[in-house]
């Protein structure tokens, strides 16, 4: 199951950075957010196998899992929703002012 | 009189002010003024901090919630922090002071002002924190606040300078958020006291080294550390004026603060790798940003690129990580905000004086012979890039160079020295052609533009830590003492 988890981490983030490197500024936003999912179950992960009983609940038998990378976790989401919301309305810009959504026709800094 | 509330309020003062701002958004002079005040409470407030860590002789620290330090969010204001939060409410004030005299659209919008506070308080928070993970949270307001700044911004290329670096940073987010994990399963703590003590007593966990690799990177990417550079001349030309001056000289701090706390209180053990990597990478973005400012077309992107290669000084003095180098890293990051952010200042003031309002050097060419107040203003701050008396450019630049000769690096010294006159020769070049050359016929100089009381507030105190040393060196002596003695932190941290 660990290896299970590790594996499918691992293939997320890795999907995640070849959409990142796409030409297409759409494709690699969503490469983002793959990422950022990946990440997520990362910290998830790095507190999933100490306990599989929920932390703070009393009449329970057996050891708690460990709250806090649920907690980071939370925070990321949030602050990530915030990052992606954030992205995507540049990106709209961009394209109302490039017309187009090609990584190499959006240079105007080059020039 | 201990208070330990005091380490909050250089962040909750912008944080509350920012918000309160945006209930002002209707009201833009009363906002522009409200925001003036909330920044200079923040580095009143900022500076009793100073004075309490410097009077008390130890950190002042805050366990919010009253939960002990392991387990709550911890505040630590020790010589560091409170030395570079001092210094970032200094030019974050002077920013504001600009954006007021300001005729850019972009500090018209009601979000500016509000975003100029969280923007403070982002940078403030991650430099008083003591936890990596709050440490994430107040470095992605910190970005957030500057990207959605600069996307603003009146240049017509700044969303897409904005978009590149928030794709930069998000990359960074992501690495940090990985280090975090990985140091919370190889050692079950994110409170950096904590840390330290915990990677003390077992350095060979096998995802140290991962994270290390992972905030090495994360640190890059914030300071513009060669490698990652790529974004920081796009990003800081397209800003507006006042936020490209807060970024290219408090923002890329927050990097060097990283390093810091890296090589002196997490990794200790682990230092010297990390000091190698830092003096190589240093004096690579001297050369090359140097290089690069010198062959650029806009003054602002040369200052940009100079901010490449002053970020270099600091991290060689961070790599040679003797007490007396480590002193003249921080004195030299003090210094290097106040030129920077006058000299981007300055040279948003020609371009808003320019017939185009750009900072391209075909256009601002023969612009500053008109205006020579702004004229003297940007020579002295050359000097002090260059490092050059009677400026602190200088102080800074002989700290550092007699900390290498103590240790005989004879090679870094030379390269880095060349790399010095290659700032005497931007900036001299710069200050020809703007403010010597005879404009070309036609170009007529705008009548009004932004006001100059800002860059001269900067410059004075450039003056006047040039003159007048020996207190900023005295207090980064102390900052750089309890760096050297971890003890001192972890102790105030844990208690016991």
């Amino acid at each position: 199951m660990e290896f299970l988890t590790a594996l499918s981490i691992g293939m997320l983030f890795a999907v995640g950075v070849f959409q990142v490197l796409r030409r297409n500024l759409i494709r690699s936003a969503i490469g983002l957010i793959l990422m950022t999912n990946a990440v997520n179950l990362f910290l998830l992960a790095a507190g999933a196998y100490d306990g599989f009983i929920p932390a703070y609940a009393n009449q329970l038998e057996g050891t708690p899992s460990d709250a806090l990378p649920q907690a980071l976790i939370l925070t990321a989401i949030v602050i990530s929703m915030g990052a992606t919301s954030f992205i995507f309305a540049v990106l709209v810009v961009i394209s109302g002012r490039y017309r187009t959504s090609d990584a190499d026709a959006v240079n105007g800094l080059k020039r | 009189m201990s208070n330990p509330h005091l380490v909050l309020l250089p962040v909750l003062v912008p944080l509350g002010g920012g918000i309160i701002g945006l209930l002002l958004r209707g009201h833009h002079r009363l906002q522009a003024l409200w925001s003036l005040g909330a920044m200079g409470a923040a580095l009143a407030f900022s500076l009793a901090l100073f004075a309490e860590v410097w009077q008390r002789g130890a950190p002042v620290v805050f366990q919010s919630g009253g939960w002990p330090a392991p387990f709550g969010i911890t505040l630590v204001g020790d010589g560091l922090s409170a030395l570079f939060v001092v210094m970032t409410f200094i030019v974050m004030v002077a920013g504001v002071i600009y954006a007021l005299g300001s005729r850019d659209a972009v500090v018209g919008y009601p979000a500016f002002y509000p975003l100029f506070l969280t923007l403070a308080a982002g940078l403030a928070g991650a430099m008083l924190t003591g936890d990596l993970f709050t440490m994430y949270v107040f470095a992605e307001l910190l970005v957030i606040s500057g990207t959605m700044l600069t996307a603003a911004s009146d240049d017509p290329y700044g969303t897409e300078a904005a978009f590149k670096y928030y794709y930069m940073s998000l990359m960074a987010s992501f690495f940090m958020l990985l280090a975090v994990g990985c140091l919370y399963v190889a050692y079950g703590s994110l409170n950096m006291a904590d840390l330290a003590l915990r990677i003390a007593a077992d350095p060979a966990a096998p995802l140290l080294l991962p994270a290390i690799a992972l905030l090495s990177a994360v640190f890059m990417v914030k300071s513009a550390v060669f490698p990652f550079h790529f974004w920081q001349p796009d990003f800081h030309a397209a800003a507006p004026t006042p936020v490209s001056a807060m970024l290219s000289s408090v923002v890329v701090k927050f990097g060097v603060y990283g390093f810091l706390r890296m090589t002196t209180l997490l990794f200790t053990a682990q230092a010297p790798m990390i000091r190698t990597i830092l003096m190589v990478l240093g004096v690579a973005g001297i050369l090359f940003g140097g290089l690069s400012a010198a062959a650029t077309h806009n003054l602002k992107r040369m200052l940009a690129y100079s901010t490449l290669a002053q970020v270099g000084f600091v991290l060689v003095g961070i790599g040679w990580g003797t007490s007396a180098a480590l002193v003249a890293a921080l004195v030299f990051a003090f210094n290097h905000s106040l030129v920077k952010s006058a000299m981007l200042m300055i040279a948003g003031f020609v371009a808003s004086r320019a017939p185009v309002k750009s900072a391209a050097f075909d256009v601002v060419t023969g612009v500053g012979r008109a205006l020579p107040a702004a004229g003297c203003l940007f020579f002295i701050g050359g000097l002090g890039l260059a490092g050059i008396p009677p400026t602190n450019g200088f102080i800074s630049k002989m700290l550092l160079f007699r900390s290498g000769a103590a240790e005989s690096h004879i090679g870094v010294l030379l390269l880095i020295g060349s790399g010095g006159a290659l700032s005497l020769i931007y900036t001299m070049r710069a200050f020809q052609q703007v403010f010597w050359t005879p404009a070309a016929a036609g170009d007529a100089v705008k009548p009004a533009g932004d006001s100059l009381l800002a860059p001269a507030l900067l410059i004075g105190l450039v003056l006047l830590t040039g003159f007048w040393a020996a207190p900023l060196v005295a207090s980064a002596q102390n900052a750089v003492g309890w760096m050297l003695a971890p003890h001192i932190y972890i102790h105030a941290v844990l208690g016991g």
